[in-house]
């Protein structure tokens, strides 16, 4: 099929951007968001041992199947000096409506996300500066504010609605592990399964003719 | 073979006759869908023109609100958001979802969009998503709100809500519903209606004898039980009754087929739960719709291999990607076909059926390329068609068990043979089909019957069937809780979560209990080690079943056994878990070993067959052979061993006797005059011993006797103490009671 040959040239494009990424590290680790439950999110801030973000949305059955295991690791790693962020790629057609932001504080309740910092990136500042392209996708910077992880939590999914029976490679901790051990990460770019994030651009050209 | 033996296998067979099947009731089929919409090749594609059309038809059964499907497809907003996500799994094929290949078989309300739809979806996205004229939508299909039948004859409603967890593997779990009915009911249709539909991914329904499932039901504490067998016993106490699966709507029986629903039967009810990340509450409501009359003719599953291969020899080596169980069945009498189910477990990989006719031409039944336990749907052929008397159907069955195969149990892989639980496997293609007259039907089922019986008979000596016999005293064994009781069976305290037990045992300064749990789920049999605040954890893991774990006399190590194929290991571990498990010794002979004592001395001793051992933890670890007994444990000075024997065949006697290992035995003293077995505890002062009686194989007792070691060996009257509710096999237990014999550690129910 054309599309997904298309897609797949969008994956390899974006995996030959790796060296890309990391000299976009000064974009993210500037970026600031709102937290929809008030104050800040910096989350690929320097300053904290490690940090970790999730991209995920309210409606990505893959990203809300993570939700425990996001908040294990956030649980493990806090005690180590690793912040957690959530940032939520939901978009709606109409740019800013409060409707969006709702559901994702709703969203935050629904699945116990009690006190991880969570901003809403409608205009995908975030996902941009670190070019996520699926949800869920973990981003891991170091304490410099480097980008020294990106990719997918675990490898539970083998494919869309293909879970495997038993987790054999755990990701994003092996690379908060490495990151806290001071070593390289093994393997710093997967590739995530889930959904994709929309670019708000190409949604809404169309959408009021 | 014995009689009652060839009625067990003839038991056993029906019950697995019946096992997964989802038949006899349609499978609840998706809407009917519009005709295809054509793209014109370069022109321009609106949603309102082109995609919606297709969506409407084919996406919003199921994605909608309040359906199982994760997110709703009802407006250009909600599908241009996930624009680029419909155009990948559309392209792939995996939505809408439909796992028989296209063309191999015809099908009624196949799922699957055409290659135009699918090229115009993707060509929609790749124009930037436009919207069109909204007065060129189409209307949305309405749904019927409540009953889609109409309103049933029948409403069943599970009788408590069940807890769905957030997260952790799939639930496969079955509630007992009793029907009430007061006489024979035949059914036409069933209609599910869960409450959780986020979570329920689909449900087979049966029926069975009112009350049969009572063991089973709520053993593990929460509603229902768990597993992806059902709890039938016999041919006329367990039948099917269809399922629904995501997607689904219900529909009746076609050509006044019905199934049967007996007076007083219990409906049971499998439901398969997807977890979703958060917890959920099930309460689900089952309609039936009732026939005015028997059928005609009774619709019956024509499965190959028969019994879903028990008996077959499923034997998949680790590792081995393409194992593949051939099975041919040739049919005794003309049939008519109206459908065909499959059935394998995580490993399944692909089956195909294939039918030769007399005259040679051959017709495609079925066939799944890339098999998905998640959708054990019932295919319905588009036209019921006839298959002569001599056709020979072919069935292939291929599992996958490599490190290949994601959805493998096990990594890395392991030997798997034929079992109920999701880590077994099992595999047939199930021909739905009736006799094409009434005088044949008979003959159809006395045929099958017989097919059925000689795969039982298979399965009784290649071992399948005391496999599957384990799986169900698992499955109906209560749950119970670490009780410590005093001299007077009075409760003084629990410990941890109430589980499936065996030899508890205290550490010597009695504050924690080392005990096998066995995972109702995974069926591993594991050592945990409960502290002085109850609370429990696992000091082994695995699946190699473990057992008899005893304290080293300072309370720093714990041994167990731990058995493989045909070799018992002894290992030793530290008591709070840190270090390696060590190997202190390996006894070749497969029968099971039974670990009773570690004593101050640092002799460990076991029991196997009907003889004592003891093996020295100093110097080369040679056990050395004692003399017939068992549950022998050693008198803190290390002068006495107590034990039990049946002398060959009598009643069990439990008696004292001194242990010296270079010398020849000497005469034993018996400690008490009726039936007594293990339970053997003695007091750290090494004068008084416990014991447990039995009567009618049941304890009947725990007792307490004085040991008078000088100047000869003598005992005292023995004292009953009191009755324990459970305690595990007693021949099993080392440290039951506390060095002091004031308090027990036992095992009490808690249902």
């Amino acid at each position: 099929m054309a599309i997904s040959i298309r897609l797949h040239r969008l994956l390899w494009f974006g995996i030959m951007l790796c060296p890309v990424v990391l000299a976009a590290a000064d974009r993210a680790r500037d970026l600031q968001l709102g937290d929809v439950r008030g104050g800040v999110v910096k989350p690929f801030a320097s300053g904290a041992q490690a940090s970790v973000a999730f991209f995920v949305a309210t409606d990505c059955p893959v990203s809300n199947a993570y939700a425990p295991e996001i908040q294990r690791v956030c649980r493990d790693y806090s005690a180590r000096g690793v912040a957690c962020s959530l940032i939520y790629e939901d978009i709606d057609t109409t740019p800013h409506s409060s409707t969006l932001l709702q559901q994702v504080r709703g969203h935050l309740d629904e699945f116990k996300y009690t006190s991880m910092p969570a901003a809403l990136d409608e205009d995908r500042a975030a996902a941009g500066a670190v070019k996520a392209s699926i949800t869920p996708t973990a981003v891991v910077v170091d304490r410099g504010g480097n980008i020294r992880y990106r990719g997918r939590i675990d490898n539970l999914y083998a494919a869309l609605g293909k879970t495997r029976q038993q987790i054999t490679s755990h990701d994003v901790r092996d690379a908060l592990d490495a990151v806290l051990a001071g070593r390289p990460v093994p393997h710093p770019n997967t590739e995530p399964i889930g959904c994709f994030i929309t670019d708000p651009a190409l949604l809404r050209t169309h959408a009021h003719e | 073979m014995s009689r009652c033996r060839i009625f067990c296998l003839l038991a056993l067979a029906l019950l697995l006759v019946i096992l997964f099947r989802p038949a006899l009731a349609w499978p609840q089929d998706a809407r009917g869908r519009s005709a295809t919409t054509a793209v014109a090749s370069g022109g321009r594609v609106t949603f309102a023109e082109t995609i919606a059309p297709i969506v409407y038809a084919n996406c919003v059964t199921c994605h909608r609100p309040g359906e199982a499907a994760p997110f709703s497809l009802m407006s250009y907003e909600d599908v241009a958001k996930r624009g680029a996500l419909i155009a990948k799994v559309t392209a792939a094929r995996y939505m809408p979802p439909w796992h028989a290949a296209h063309g191999y078989g015809e099908f009624a309300d196949e799922r699957r969009l055409t290659d135009a739809q699918i090229a115009a979806i993707g060509e929609w996205v790749r124009q930037g998503m436009p919207r069109g004229d909204d007065a060129k939508m189409p209307r949305l299909p309405e749904f019927a709100d409540g009953w889609h039948l109409g309103k049933p004859d029948l409403i069943l409603e599970m009788p408590v809500s069940y807890g769905v967890p957030a997260a952790g593997p799939d639930q496969f779990r079955n509630f007992v519903i009793p029907t009430k009915l007061a006489e024979d009911k035949w059914v036409r249709a069933v209609e599910f209606r869960p409450s959780a539909r986020k979570v329920v991914h689909h449900a087979i329904f049966s029926w069975i004898k009112g009350g049969s499932a009572a063991a089973r039901d709520g053993a593990d504490g929460k509603p229902g039980f768990a597993g992806i067998g059902l709890p039938s016993l016999g041919d006329a106490n367990s039948g099917p009754l269809g399922g629904w699966a995501t997607g689904g709507t219900p529909a009746f029986l076609p050509e006044g087929l019905a199934g049967r629903l007996p007076a007083g039967s219990d409906f049971v009810l499998q439901i398969h739960f997807h977890l979703s990340g958060k917890p959920e509450t099930e309460r689900s409501l089952v309609g039936f719709y009732f026939a005015d009359k028997a059928p005609e003719r009774t619709l019956i599953n024509v499965d190959a291999p028969a019994l879903f291969s028990f008996g077959k020899g499923l034997d998949i080596a680790p590792g081995v990607k393409d194992f593949s169980v051939d099975d041919s069945v040739v049919l005794p009498v003309d049939v008519r076909a109206y459908g065909v189910t499959a059935h394998a477990h995580y490993l399944g990989k692909a089956m195909k059926a294939d039918a030769t006719l007399p005259d040679g031409t051959t017709r495609p039944l079925l066939w799944i390329a890339d098999w998905d336990f998640n959708w054990q749907d019932s295919y319905r052929y588009k036209q019921p068609f006839d298959l002569p008397k001599g056709t020979r159907i072919d069935v292939k069955v291929v599992y996958d068990n490599s490190t290949d195969n994601p959805r493998n149990p096990r990594n890395p892989p392991r030997r798997v043979k034929f079992g109920l639980q999701s880590r077994d496997e099992m595999g047939a293609v199930s021909l739905m089909a009736t006799a094409k007259t009434k005088d044949d039907e008979q003959a159809l089922i006395t045929f099958l019957g017989e097919r059925a019986r000689t795969a039982g008979q298979a399965g009784f000596k290649n071992g399948d069937l005391a496999r599957v016999q384990q799986d169900l005293r698992v499955a109906e064994a209560p749950s119970q809780r670490i009780t410590l009781v005093d001299r007077q069976g009075a409760s003084l305290a629990t410990m941890g979560d109430p589980g499936l037990f065996a030899q508890p045992a205290f550490s010597p300064d009695g504050t924690r209990v080392a005990a096998i749990l066995t995972n109702r789920d995974s069926g591993y049999r594991n050592v945990w080690v409960y502290d002085a605040d109850g609370k429990g954890k696992a000091l082994t893991a695995g699946e190699e079943p473990d057992s008899t774990p005893v304290w080293s006399p300072d309370g720093r190590q714990i041994a167990y056994v731990r058995a493989d194929a045909d070799t018992n290991g002894i290992y030793i571990s530290a008591a709070d878990g840190s270090g390696r498990a060590e190997l202190a010794y390996k006894h070749t002979d497969g029968a099971p070993l039974f670990l009773t004592d570690w004593s101050n001395a640092g002799l460990l001793c076991f029991w196997t067959g009907d003889t004592l051992y003891v093996l020295p933890l100093k110097g080369d670890r040679k056990p050395v052979q004692l003399f017939k007994g068992r549950a022998g444990r050693i008198s803190p000075d290390g002068r006495l061993i107590a034990y039990s024997d049946n002398n060959g065949g009598g009643p069990m006697k439990t008696y004292v006797r001194p242990l010296n290992l270079s010398a020849p035995a000497t005469e034993a003293v018996q400690v008490y005059d009726g039936t007594a077995l293990g339970g053997l505890v003695w007091r750290a002062d090494g004068k008084a011993l416990t014991f447990t009686s039995l009567q009618v194989l049941q304890i009947s007792g725990v007792w307490q006797v004085e040991i008078i070691d000088t100047p000869t060996l003598a005992v005292g009257k023995p004292q009953m103490l009191f009755k324990p509710v459970g305690v595990g096999t007693p021949a099993q237990l080392s440290n039951f009671a506390t060095r002091d014999l004031e308090r027990f550690v036992t095992l009490v129910p808690v249902r």
